[in-house]
């Protein structure tokens, strides 16, 4: 029934922001416009309902999935991402979609490794400090290891956080870190409070995007920084028929073998696919009110990492 | 009087950040203080109340409260429970 009626609604999903974002603001509406869970059509509902699920089986074994579907290099672009954040101490970091933890430990690390070395500056010149106050500037950089600096982990899906936090105890990871339930597209957040917001492939499998970037710039301080880190287009078309054959017959059995779950990684693949390329994502940002909007794309455009400012 | 026993609830939440309070909520389970700076209710955009008692974050506007589980405030509003208000001198109006 839904054939006939889909071009036009997919017009309708583009250009009917105005609409949907009425349509969103009244809470209670049932099902909500139709829009995409991997290839298939279904509702806002249905989507979001489908989408925890998928998280919610895939949650134990998602780092592992994460490591043999690309091989660990997904490690190696979130050192970029957090490399590129250039935290300083002192800085208040919103991580979205942050389930696991991986940005969040990453930030943690950076920021006591930046504490460190600047300790080690201030140490080199007082050469002749006393012990006792050598012993003395020990102590009082211990009680802020971090400098301040936190990070407060949001997502969706409570076995996510479950996991997240649990890796945090067991890594040793307690100071500046915090966890909370809830929906990027609705932030429980107030006005004007965070120096970063981070989103690490996480933004595709919100709903509403648009949504997700104006909270996104609302909680920002103003001179904030926005960053995306997420699968993207493939320009080069030989790599692009590659990482095709690789996403579509490997990664679902993969999934299948590691997690006993196809059909999530299936999703995953398409998730990827249904993506707004590179400029396309970059002018919705730009929408959301961030200035100064660009994109670095990683491995030929495998992932890329969108940055706006609040200004 | 439960305007006072708020504040002072609050007051003692946002200083006691160490050791677990005496009482039903385990310290594991509470809500970390410095998060109450930044927490407001995803619908409104308003303050909450943190009521150590219950364990949960209140917004006395919209009358709602969404529960802290694990030490992980859940601020999905579909999660939240209405607090009912409860009628002035309850049982005194016998027939």
């Amino acid at each position: 029934a839904a054939a006939g009626l889909c071009p036009y609604r997919a017009l309708l999903a583009r250009r009917g922001g105005a609409l949907r974002a009425f349509c969103g603001s009244v809470r209670g509406l049932a099902a909500g416009p139709e829009t995409h869970f991997g290839f298939q059509r279904v509702t806002e509902a249905e989507r979001r309902e489908k989408i925890y699920r998928v998280f919610e089986s895939v949650a134990k074994k998602y780092d592992v999935m994460n490591d043999s579907m690309t091989l660990g290099i997904h490690r190696v672009w979130k050192d970029i991402l957090v490399h590129k954040m250039n935290p300083s101490p002192g800085t208040l970091l919103l991580d979205v979609a942050g389930g696991t933890g991986d940005i969040a430990f990453r930030f943690i690390n950076y920021v006591r490794s930046v504490q460190e070395r600047q300790l080690q500056r201030k140490l080199r010149h007082h050469q002749n400090l006393s012990w006792q106050e050598i012993a003395e500037s020990y102590q009082e950089d211990k009680s802020k290891s971090l400098g301040d600096s936190q990070v407060v982990v949001c997502d969706i899906n409570k076995e996510m956080l479950k996991v997240g936090k649990q890796k945090a105890q067991h890594l040793g990871y307690s100071e500046g870190l915090s966890w909370v339930l809830g929906n990027a597209e609705e932030l429980p957040f107030d006005d004007d409070k965070f120096d970063v917001y981070t989103i690490a492939f996480g933004i595709r499998n919100v709903t509403r995007i648009d949504l997700a970037l104006q909270e996104a710039y609302r909680v920002l301080k103003p001179g904030g920084r926005f960053l995306c880190l997420e699968f993207s287009q493939v320009s080069n078309s030989l790599l692009s028929r590659l990482y095709d054959l690789y996403s579509f017959q490997v990664i679902p059995v993969l999934g299948e073998v590691i997690a006993g779950d196809w059909k999530s990684y299936q999703y995953l693949v398409e998730s990827i696919r249904r993506f707004p390329p590179q400029e396309e994502f970059k002018a919705m940002i730009e929408d959301a009110g961030f200035f100064k909007v660009d994109y670095q794309n990683l491995n030929s455009g495998i992932v890329a990492i969108h940055s706006g400012f609040k200004l | 009087a439960m305007l006072r026993g708020a504040t002072v609830v609050l007051r003692r939440a946002l200083s006691s950040g160490q050791g677990p309070e005496p009482g039903q909520v385990p310290g594991s389970a509470r809500l970390e203080p410095s998060l109450l700076r930044f927490l407001v209710c995803p619908l409104s955009k308003r303050p909450l109340r943190y009521d150590e008692a219950t364990n949960e974050l209140i917004n006395e506007e919209l009358g709602i409260a969404y529960p802290v589980i694990d030490g992980i405030p859940n601020m999905i509003p579909e999660a939240a429970r209405t607090t009912q208000k409860k009628p002035p001198a309850e049982g005194s109006k016998q027939p």
